[in-house]
């Protein structure tokens, strides 16, 4: 028979965590010692206490649910579904397009852009010849 | 956690009402979970809080293959563990609040309720363990979820897993025996006083 030495560390294990040696092994030693197929039961027995835990609640704190609906109504897109969305998406492409088409073509049709308004009118000065001293000179 | 598919999906097609009434059902689910995880009642609710906020932006992804509270439960152990992972090391957790008072919210029958008393007992003993103890085991033993799962949602290896498991789960019978015989010493000497009185 296997030694409660080496079967001790098999003794806290769910039967799938054990490869099939190791669950035969805890068994035959657990059928032929008293003192593990005590411990065995009590594992087992705290295994099945703790899988209960699963489906007891705790109340949180008042406002906690309250809390989680306002943050979700902020968050919320309305429509979570990939393909309603793409689709949403596709629409909204086609929308914009249509738009931009629209605003395109009207446009041209508009004509070119108006003239800007001219600029008023400087005063021309004639180009006169200015006496120079060096002019004077030579006449 | 009892949740209809009609509720889901009706929530996944963009139903207002429908989301709330998800919420409502499973809101005390996620923050029990929450607090086994992260010890804390004002992290829990943190937590709450940010799984459904994941939960709007994935439901959409849900595909149906498992339980949505299968779902539901992996998300509230990724987001805790996110928040585990940001969260200083303010304080030193050794031993997380034990819940004030937890309820089963399925009806008891008889062979039941014995395990349901033993749960509640160890509510408290769970969460006085140390922290890394305390996760793996709320994760595989109380949520059930696959030794890779927990090792992949705590960033653990599968060996290391197995080790904090066989640790938790010996000192938690350590404890329990040690409080049972507590109270078996405590009852049987309540007994002996009252005897000699009467």
């Amino acid at each position: 028979m296997t030694s409660c030495h080496s079967i001790r560390p098999l003794l806290p294990a769910r039967a799938e965590e054990l490869t099939v040696f190791e669950s035969r092994s805890r068994a035959d030693h657990v059928a032929a010692c008293a003192r593990c197929a005590t411990e065995a039961a009590a594992y087992s027995r705290l295994g099945h206490a703790l899988a209960v835990m699963a489906n007891l609640e705790v109340d949180p704190a008042d406002g906690t649910l309250e809390r989680v609906l306002v943050a979700i109504g902020r968050r919320r897109t309305g429509v979570t579904d990939p393909r309603l969305l793409a689709a949403a998406g596709s629409a909204g492409a086609l929308v914009a397009t249509v738009v931009v088409a629209r605003a395109v073509r009207h446009r041209r049709q508009a004509g070119p852009p108006a003239r800007p308004a001219p600029r008023p009118r400087r005063l021309r000065i004639p180009h006169l010849p200015v006496p120079t001293p060096a002019l004077a000179r030579a006449k | 956690m009892e949740v209809d598919r009609e509720l889901v999906e009706a929530a996944q097609a963009g139903d207002r009402w429908a989301l709330e009434e998800l919420v409502r059902r499973t809101h005390r689910s996620v923050y029990t979970c929450a607090l086994r995880l992260v010890g804390n009642p004002d992290d829990a609710a943190d937590v709450t809080q940010d799984v459904y906020l994941r939960v709007v932006r994935k439901l959409g992804g849900f595909r149906h293959e498992a339980a949505f509270s299968t779902w539901l439960n992996r998300v509230t152990t990724n987001v805790a563990m996110s928040t585990l992972k940001r969260r200083t090391r303010r304080f030193a957790v050794e031993g997380a609040a034990v819940p004030a008072d937890t309820r089963d919210p399925a009806p008891e029958p008889a062979e039941r309720a014995e395990a349901v008393a033993l749960a509640r007992r160890l509510e408290g003993l769970v969460a006085g363990l140390p922290e890394g103890q305390r996760q793996v085991l709320v994760l595989r033993d109380i949520y059930g979820q696959s030794t890779e799962e927990v090792a992949n949602a705590m960033g653990l290896t599968p060996g290391a897993v197995k080790v904090r498991l066989f640790r938790a789960r010996e000192r938690l019978k350590a404890e329990l025996e040690s409080a049972e015989g507590g109270q078996v010493v405590a009852l049987a000497g309540r007994r002996r006083a009252t005897g000699r009185r009467s």
